[in-house]
């Protein structure tokens, strides 16, 4: 493959992986924001979404229960927000090593867990998921995915870098001239 | 002089006869007493064994109803009653805005469980579940190690509560968690050698089942008729307290 189709390779896999990883967060903040037992959407309910998340969150027995209630009511905005900067494709380097960190940090808390033989509820995408093998091999695979398209980011970023100083260093001469 | 002619005879044989039927209505009360006392007895002992075991705490009628499916071997549900279900019972079930229903789901993994099951249903047959639940919980770590359940019900229980409850245990000496299970057991866990309180288990097994609960403790909510998802593992009181709070500010 020439650098050119490297390059085209790399930044179709970037539009991708940041549209993929974008839907992906929307989703998980959506699943967890949603009116649980047929409750209409409304603040009272989706109050209560959160609080049942915050139970999901507490059965991972880590955080006192303070720190539990801001992890719960704040990480499914934190998880919207994520979503859209992604879709919206700016500052992409910074966007997608904060959804690498974001996700490696959810794939550690999942691996402690699981080692130590909690069977609880994996909170992940709403209420009702066990954390399991199965869990862990899709949230393992989306670090996998997260790190590759950050990679792309880094490398594309670098890349135009490159490109852009090899044109500033070819005008120079007609600049002198 | 006159002389009054005595008759010792009649006066005597008239005493006899009313002592005679003194001790004959005595004995007669006394016997008919001991019989009613018995006949009394046995319908306690009848009541006992048609009752069916109330293994719920509050207002059935409260907002909120949280089932919980739980082993009383397994150390997260110790820790669940302890640090959890003891509160939400001081305080939401007292308050009548929680229902708290227990089921048992002996797992098993733990030799003892489907015993103190048992047990826990016996006392729940005589109106006696919170005291025997708590003590069960209480002493999990001791019982656990030897298998004598028994003593923490006696100590938990009166005298006259202990004798009912033991009656009920007729029949239930038979470990079906232990190593070697009898013949009698099969392998679905149903049993049939003759422990009536085992029914009692399998029928909130059965309700597991179909939940579907895998794991203990988990907890069912139900707020105004809707089913919140299954919740497993062990959650703090105050962050489930907020979520009691929450569905009734709704």
């Amino acid at each position: 493959m020439t650098s050119e189709g490297r390059a085209n390779f790399r930044r179709i896999f970037l539009l991708i992986g940041r549209l993929a990883l974008g839907a992906m967060f929307l989703f998980a903040a959506y699943a967890k924001l949603k009116p649980q037992a047929a409750m209409p959407w409304s603040v009272g309910s989706v109050r209560t979404s959160l609080s049942m998340f915050a139970m999901q969150v507490d059965s991972y027995q880590l955080l006192p229960p303070g720190a539990v209630s801001l992890a719960a009511h704040s990480l499914p905005f934190i998880e919207l927000a994520l979503g859209l900067w992604l879709l919206t494709g700016l500052w992409l380097r910074s966007s997608t090593l904060i959804t690498s960190l974001l996700l490696a940090c959810f794939f550690s808390l999942m691996v402690r867990t699981y080692s130590l033989g909690l069977e609880i509820n994996c909170g992940c995408f709403g209420p009702g998921e066990q954390l399991g093998k199965k869990s862990l091999l899709r949230d393992g695979s989306l670090l996998a995915f997260s790190l590759a398209v950050t990679i792309c980011a880094f490398l594309a970023r670098k890349k135009r870098g490159e490109s852009a100083t090899s044109v500033s260093v070819a005008s120079e001469p007609q600049r002198a001239n | 002089m006159i002389r009054r002619t005595f008759h010792p005879l009649p006066v005597a044989a008239l005493c006899d006869l009313a002592v005679v039927a003194m001790l004959a209505l005595l004995c007669g009360a006394g016997v008919s007493g001991q019989t009613h006392q018995r006949a009394q007895t046995h319908a306690v002992a009848n009541s006992d064994a048609s009752a069916a075991p109330v293994k719920s705490l509050g207002n059935k009628n409260a907002p909120i109803t949280m089932e919980v499916f739980s082993d009383y071997q397994c150390p997260s549900c110790g820790n669940f009653y302890e640090n959890t279900l003891k509160h939400m019972i001081q305080e939401s079930v007292a308050a009548g805005q929680v229902y708290f229903v227990h089921r048992d789901f002996p797992l098993p993994m733990h030799p003892y469980s489907y015993m103190a099951a048992r047990w826990s249903n016996a006392a729940a047959k005589i109106g006696k579940f919170e005291v025997v639940d708590g003590a069960l919980f209480d002493n999990q770590a001791a019982w656990s190690a030897d298998g004598n359940i028994e003593r923490f019900v006696a100590a938990a229980v009166g005298p006259a509560d202990f004798k009912r409850i033991k009656k009920l245990m007729e029949g239930c000496d038979v470990n079906p968690n232990a190593g070697v299970k009898p013949a009698a057991f099969n392998n679905s866990g149903q049993a049939d050698h003759g422990c009536l309180l085992d029914t009692y288990i399998e029928q909130d097994k059965q309700i597991a089942n179909q939940i579907p609960v895998s794991q203990t403790p988990t907890s069912i909510i139900t707020y105004k008729g809707q089913r919140y998802p299954a919740m497993p593992g062990f959650v703090t009181w105050p962050i489930l307290k907020q979520f009691f709070d929450s569905l009734l500010k709704q």
